[in-house]
């Protein structure tokens, strides 16, 4: 059971983007589309998301895997969030009465004892838009994030936290974290095999939840006392080193292209914009000004 | 001088339990990887689960170190541990999981200020359970409550999508797992001769 970072190597404009500009996008995106549920602003972000992720050129066996995950996950979450809430609208969304289309008899939260109590799941064209702008919202932020690390070479991660203001020290870490990876990932392999040897069957597991989790003890307990105590010698080795004593020069060194430098712009002038738009829409409540406060559903959908 | 230990009456332990040293660094990075390592191993050998409790052992990672190294090392275990964990699978990264798994392993590390890193008697490892279990209730609800703002749920909907699942199976996972790593680490030390 070796260990395969997703890094897929190939020269497409994604892959040659700063890891700091592709980081600065997702995070960007995700607190400006935070501050909206206005269908056609988060359609726009979904197709731009699409069209960055299609610039990636994956190929669909090589993410199916993480797509099928990411769409059972978004789906359950969507769904579950409809019911739980009985098909309400998220507070913060400037709307008048529903326009209910249907509803069914179904149970939902009460204010009073005995809290839980029959009450309408209610369909209506708000909900129903709620409901899609959800899922393209998140999907926009699966685009953008899954795009990450089967584009990003792991080893250049340290030095674009370096960039991103992190100290050396802790820059340094997470480059050493990558690197442990694989070691750790074979130890916890080779103890596996050791107590399969035994007898263990990690597969077949007895007990109840509290017998299960203490019987996996065998397989967790010898490989993290073991790295503890052989990164003794790692920290021998630094010191003996000097390690941290002086200013720390890096291999890998990202030097930021025209390109990176106006995606990072347009990422952080995008998230303030939105953040402008959103405070301006709290003073003027009707017009443009006031879009992100509202769903954007056009007259003609409404019955 | 890089060196930040020194010999005192509570035994090998650094100067301050905030002090960032070649030790910090070298644990921090160790840790993050042995969290997302499991993780990853884990989800590769589909551990069996009862009910809605998935086991998902590596939690105990960012709450060993974090009370054994302190609270930056528990920070930056639970933190990139997570992204490392997150990017191996593939999955991308999602920045506000990253953060309720840092601030788990700093408050399991803050239970150093009553220990010292030393988990020798039953009083201080039952203290380091306290400060896990309260480190998991706040990190994990950071992460799930943040998912109100981020992807429109609702309180309810984030407290039974996200906040129960998640924090009750870190909570037996880590709960169960911590002191047998804890008394562990101890026959270790011991056997080394650093008890």
């Amino acid at each position: 059971m070796l260990i395969n970072f997703p890094y897929i190597q190939r020269d497409t404009p994604i892959h040659r983007l700063d890891p700091r500009a592709k980081f600065l996008l997702l995070l960007g995106y995700g607190f400006a589309a935070a501050q909206t549920s206005n269908i056609w602003i988060i359609l726009a972000g979904l197709i731009g998301a699409i069209w960055y992720y299609s610039q990636a050129h994956l190929k669909w066996v090589e993410t199916k895997r993480v797509w099928i995950f990411i769409t059972i996950l978004n789906l359950m979450i969507i769904i579950s969030n409809y019911f739980l809430s009985g098909g309400a609208v998220v507070k913060g969304v400037d709307m008048g009465p529903q326009h209910i289309l249907f509803s069914l008899p179904f149970i939902g939260f009460k204010p009073t004892s005995p809290y839980i109590g029959p009450a309408p799941l209610i369909f209506s064209v708000e909900s129903i838009t709620f409901m899609l702008t959800q899922a393209m919202r998140n999907f926009s932020i699966a685009f953008l994030a899954i795009a990450i690390p089967y584009t990003t070479d792991p080893s250049h991660i340290g030095a674009a936290f370096k960039g991103m203001g992190l100290s050396d020290k802790f820059a340094y870490a997470i480059d050493l974290a990558f690197r442990f990876l694989p070691t750790v990932s074979r130890d916890f392999s080779t103890t596996l095999d050791a107590q399969r040897a035994r007898g263990f069957e990690i597969d077949k597991l007895r007990g109840g939840i509290f017998g299960k989790i203490a019987r996996l003890a065998p397989m967790v307990v010898p490989v993290v006392i073991g790295s503890v105590v052989g990164a003794e010698d790692i920290i021998s080795a630094m010191e003996l080193r000097c390690f941290g004593v002086g200013k720390r020069t890096w291999l890998v060194e990202l030097r930021t292209t025209r390109r990176d430098r106006i995606l990072i712009t347009l990422s952080i002038a995008g998230f303030l914009l939105i953040t402008a738009w959103n405070i301006a829409g709290n003073y003027y409540h009707s017009g443009l000004l006031h879009a992100l406060q509202t769903q954007g559903i056009p007259n003609f959908l409404l019955p | 001088m890089a060196v930040t230990e020194k010999n005192t009456d509570r035994g090998l332990l650094s100067t301050s339990i905030w002090a960032v040293g070649v030790r910090q660094i070298v644990y921090m990075a160790l840790g993050a990887a042995l969290y997302g390592g499991l993780s990853w191993v884990t989800n590769v050998i589909q551990l069996p689960s009862a009910g809605n409790v998935s086991l998902r052992p590596a939690i105990v990672i960012p709450l060993f170190f974090g009370a054994v190294f302190g609270p930056w090392v528990g920070l930056f275990s639970g933190g990139i541990g997570n992204l490392l964990g997150d990017y191996v699978s593939g999955y991308g990264v999602f920045w506000n999981w990253d953060v309720g798994n840092a601030l788990l392993g700093f408050i399991a590390g803050l239970a150093m200020l009553r220990t010292w890193g030393r988990y020798t008697s039953t009083r201080n490892i039952i203290i380091a359970e306290i400060f896990a279990a309260v480190g998991i209730i706040v990190g994990i609800g950071f992460s799930s409550y943040t998912e109100i703002w981020l992807s429109k749920l609702t309180f309810v909907s984030a407290t039974i999508g996200y906040f129960l699942p998640a924090a009750g199976s870190d909570l037996i996972n880590g709960l169960i797992l911590l002191p047998i790593l804890l008394i562990a680490y101890n026959a270790a030390r011991a056997r080394l001769g650093r008890g």
